[in-house]
C-alpha cells in the first residue's frame, strides 16, 4: 500500500515583529504575493504531494483564515472523506506562546485516532516555498528514523516534522508526564529516548518571521529566477479565487518591474512593487518599492516608496509616504492617510 | 421538482462559422473574449445576476469544451440542490437521432425538461452576445404589458439591420411586424435574440410549428411570424447599452478594442453586476523591469517582457523580450517569443509564435493567427 501523509498545520504561532500586519489576522492569514495568503503554500504544497487530509490548528484572530479557506474547495479538499479540517482552540490563551501547539492537539485527539494515514506532516504555516513532500517521506520511510526534522541547506531547522502518527499520537497524550508542548521541545532534547534526524531541504523557502523579512522576500519575487523557484506550473499555489476582471492599464500608466494581481485600474506609475487585487492607483501617482493589499485605493498625484499599505487603505489624493528598503512605512488596515497628516 | 417562476433556456449550439478557425474545435459560445472571459459568460453571469436560477444550456456543435467549461455551474453560483445548470444535448429516440434543427426545435425537444419545473415564464437567451443586462426587469415589463411573448430590441447602425430580426412596433411598443434578416430593412430596430414566453404559449406554438413540415423551426422565422398572424400580443422591449454580436474576426476583435476605452460602456469592474467566469488560479502577471505595458487589459498568469500597447491579453500569455504587441488580443497560453511584432491581430489560445515573427495588418482587415501560417513563414527543415 502507498504510504500515506495525514496534513497538520500549526497555525498558532504569532510574531511580535509582524504586529502591524496582524493586528486583525492571524499570521496564517498575511496576504502575500498580490493574491496569496501565507498558509496557501505550505497548504497547496500538502495537496500537491499527494496530502487529502489536512488538518488546521489556529488560536486567536481566525476569521479571515476561516473565510479564506472556506470548505477547501480551491484546495480540492471539499472532499466526503477526508479533506480539510479547522481545529480552533479551545483555551482562550491570552499568555502569547505560553501553550504549546501539543495542548491543541490533544483537544481534537480524536481526530487522530480516527485518522488512517501512517505518518504525520506537521508543519507551520508561514513557509513561502514550492516543496514536494514526497521524496521526504521516502526518505524518512527508508531511514530508521522516528522522527524526521525538515532543515535548510546550511540554516535553521524548517519547524516542519514527519513522524509516524501513531509516535504522534503518544506524544501528544504523554505531554504531561514528557513535558513537551510541541514539536521543537521533543527534537530539541538532548536526552530525547528517539531517534531524531535532518533532511535538508536544497529548494528555496523564506521562513516569514518580521516585517523586514516580509518586505525583502516580497521584493525577491520581483527576480525572475526567485519567481520561477515559486511558481511553477505543475505545482500551482492554489488560494481563494475571486471573480476579478483583468487589470486596467489607462492612458498615462508606466508599470515596471512589477507583480500585479487581478481586477486593478492602474493610471500611475509602478515600479518593483507588489500590487493586489483590485487595487485602484490614481493619475500621476508614483509607487515605488511598496506591497500595496487589496483593495487600496490611491488618489492621483501621490508618491509612495518603501511603503506597505495593508487592506482598504485610502491615501488621499497629494500624499506622500516614505519608508527605507530595512524599515518599511506599514499603513494599517482600513485607515486613511492624509496629503497632511505626515507632513 | 420545486415550481419555478422563470426558467431559462440559453442556446449554445451555433457553430459562428465567420469566426474562421476559432471555432474549429470549439463552440461560438466558447469563445474567449476579454482578457479572461468566454462569451458565454456574460448570458450565464447576467441570469445568476436576474435571480435566475434555473437555466438550461443547449448545445450541439462542439460541445467538449463548452460542456466541460460548464461543469456544475459553481463558477456563475449555479450548482443548486434545485434548479441550477443543465446542459441539454440532442438525443435519440426510439425512432431516430433528433438533432437540433433550429432554434425552435432546440426548445421543443427540450420541453420535457421544461414541464419538470412548471414554470410561468420561459426566457430564451443566445449565448453569442456580449452585453449586461437584468432579466428580471425585462420579466416585470412582460408581466406589466400582459404580453403572451416579449422580445428585446436594440437599435442597430442601419448598415447592419439587414443581419438580424427587425422589428416594426406601434406606440405602445406592440409589435406588428417582424422580419428575420431582410434585405432591405423598414427599421434600425434589432431583436437581441432574448425572447420571454408565457409557457403555455410557448408550448403551444412549439407543438403546433412542430407538426409544420415546411418549417425550419425558427423563432426569428417561423414561431414569430406565425404568432403574429394569429393576432398574439407580442411586445418589445428596448434594451439600452452595450450589446455585441461578436460573429466575425473583426467584431471580436473591436468588442475587446472597446474594453480598453478609459469610460467603456461594457464595466466589467462594476461589483454590483459582477461578470463570472471559471477563475483559472494563476499568479499575478509579472511585468519585467524591460516591459512597457500601455492601455491594456492583462490577465493573471502573464509574464511581460515586451512592449504592450492597446492590447488585451489572456491568463498565462507569454511575451518575450524585444516583442510588441500592438491592438492586438492574445488569447489563453498564447506564447510570442522574442523580437516579434503583432499589430492588429487575434493569436489563438496555446498558439506559439517563434521568435522574429513580424505578424501586421497593411489594410483594415484583422489578422487571425493560425499556426498553419506560422510553419507557412517557417518552413520546417
Amino acid at each position: 500500500m502507498k504510504k500515506e501523509l495525514l496534513g497538520v498545520i500549526d497555525a498558532t504561532t504569532y510574531h511580535e515583529d509582524l504586529e502591524d500586519l496582524l493586528a486583525h489576522r492571524a499570521l496564517a492569514a498575511l496576504p502575500f504575493a498580490g493574491r496569496y495568503r501565507i498558509i496557501d503554500f505550505v497548504l497547496s504544497n500538502m495537496v500537491n504531494s499527494g496530502i487529502r487530509s489536512v488538518a488546521i490548528f489556529p488560536k486567536m484572530q481566525y476569521r479571515s483564515l476561516m473565510d479564506h479557506l472556506g470548505s477547501g474547495k480551491n484546495w480540492d479538499l471539499n472532499r466526503k472523506r477526508d479533506g480539510l479540517f479547522f481545529f480552533p482552540s479551545p483555551i482562550v490563551d491570552f499568555d502569547g506562546n505560553k501553550i504549546g501547539s501539543f495542548e491543541n492537539f490533544a483537544a481534537n485527539l480524536d481526530f487522530f485516532y480516527r485518522s488512517t494515514q501512517e505518518y504525520s506532516l506537521i508543519s507551520n504555516c508561514y513557509t513561502v516555498s514550492n516543496m514536494n513532500f514526497s521524496p521526504i517521506l521516502e526518505w524518512h520511510s527508508n531511514s530508521r528514523c522516528d522522527i524526521t526534522e525538515i532543515h535548510q541547506k546550511d540554516g535553521g531547522s524548517m519547524e516542519m516534522y514527519l513522524i509516524k502518527t501513531s509516535l504522534l499520537i503518544k506524544l501528544i497524550e504523554t505531554r504531561n508526564e514528557t513535558g513537551y508542548t510541541c514539536m521543537k521541545d521533543v527534537v530539541n532534547d538532548i536526552q530525547s529516548l528517539y531517534t531524531i534526524c535532518n533532511y535538508e531541504y536544497d529548494g528555496y523557502a523564506v521562513m516569514i518571521d518580521s516585517i523586514e523579512n516580509y518586505f525583502s522576500t516580497s521584493m525577491n519575487l520581483l527576480q525572475s529566477d526567485v519567481w520561477k523557484k515559486l511558481f511553477i506550473k505543475e505545482q500551482p499555489i492554489f488560494t481563494k479565487v475571486k471573480d476579478e476582471p483583468p487589470t486596467k492599464y489607462i492612458k498615462g500608466s508606466v508599470v515596471k518591474n512589477a507583480m500585479i494581481a487581478n481586477g486593478c485600474l492602474i493610471s500611475g506609475s509602478v515600479e518593483n512593487s507588489i500590487i493586489s487585487r483590485g487595487v485602484k492607483i490614481g493619475k500621476g501617482a508614483v509607487i515605488k518599492n511598496c506591497i500595496i493589499m487589496q483593495k487600496c485605493v490611491i488618489e492621483d498625484n501621490c508618491i509612495l516608496d518603501s511603503v506597505i499599505l495593508d487592506k482598504d487603505v485610502k491615501v488621499e489624493a497629494g500624499t506622500q509616504l516614505t519608508g527605507t528598503a530595512g524599515s518599511p512605512f506599514v499603513v494599517r488596515k482600513g485607515t486613511q492617510q492624509g496629503a497632511l497628516m505626515n507632513s | 421538482m420545486a415550481k419555478k417562476k422563470c426558467v431559462a433556456m440559453l442556446l449554445a449550439g451555433g457553430k459562428g462559422s465567420r469566426l474562421n478557425s476559432l471555432t474549429k474545435d470549439l463552440a461560438k459560445p466558447a469563445v474567449p473574449f476579454g482578457g479572461k472571459y468566454r462569451i458565454i459568460d456574460f448570458a450565464l453571469s447576467n441570469c445568476a445576476n436576474s435571480g435566475i436560477d434555473t437555466v438550461g444550456v443547449l448545445t450541439q456543435y462542439q460541445p467538449l469544451l463548452l460542456n466541460s467549461y460548464i461543469g456544475i455551474g459553481s463558477a456563475w453560483d449555479l450548482d443548486r440542490k434545485d434548479g441550477g445548470v443543465t446542459v441539454l444535448p440532442p438525443y435519440a429516440e426510439s425512432s431516430e437521432v433528433k438533432w437540433y434543427t433550429g432554434t425552435a426545435s432546440a426548445i421543443y425537444q427540450n420541453l420535457n425538461y421544461l414541464k419538470q419545473y412548471q414554470p410561468e415564464y420561459v426566457l430564451i437567451l443566445s449565448g453569442d452576445h456580449i452585453y449586461k443586462m437584468n432579466y428580471e426587469s425585462m420579466l416585470e415589463y412582460h408581466i406589466e404589458k400582459r404580453a403572451d411573448v416579449t422580445i428585446s430590441l436594440i437599435e442597430v447602425p442601419w448598415d447592419e439591420a439587414s443581419r438580424f430580426g427587425i422589428m416594426d412596433t406601434d406606440e405602445e411598443l406592440r409589435i406588428v411586424d417582424f422580419d428575420e434578416k431582410p434585405a432591405n430593412p423598414k427599421n434600425n430596430l434589432a431583436s437581441m435574440g432574448i425572447y420571454i414566453f408565457n409557457w403555455n404559449i410557448l408550448k403551444e406554438y412549439l407543438e403546433m410549428d412542430d407538426r409544420v413540415p415546411e418549417s425550419s423551426h425558427d423563432f426569428g422565422k417561423d414561431v414569430i411570424p406565425m404568432m403574429l398572424e394569429e393576432n398574439k400580443k407580442l411586445f418589445a422591449y428596448p434594451f439600452k447599452g452595450y450589446w455585441k454580436d461578436v460573429g466575425t474576426v473583426q467584431s471580436l476583435w473591436e468588442a475587446n478594442m472597446d474594453l480598453l476605452r478609459e469610460e467603456c460602456d461594457l464595466d466589467l469592474f462594476d461589483h454590483g453586476w459582477r461578470i463570472y467566469s471559471v477563475n483559472p488560479n494563476q499568479p499575478p502577471q509579472y511585468i519585467s523591469p524591460a516591459a512597457v505595458v500601455k492601455e491594456s487589459l492583462i490577465n493573471e498568469g502573464c509574464t511581460i517582457e515586451g512592449d504592450i500597447e492597446k492590447s488585451v491579453l489572456f491568463q498565462g500569455v507569454t511575451v518575450g523580450k524585444g516583442s510588441t504587441i500592438l491592438e492586438s488580443v492574445v488569447m489563453p497560453d498564447a506564447i510570442i517569443g522574442n523580437n516579434c511584432l503583432i499589430e492588429r491581430a487575434i493569436v489563438p489560445s496555446e498558439v506559439k509564435v517563434p521568435d522574429g515573427t513580424v505578424i501586421r495588418s497593411f489594410d483594415d482587415e484583422i489578422i487571425l493567427v493560425t499556426n498553419e501560417m506560422l510553419s507557412g513563414l517557417y518552413p520546417a527543415f
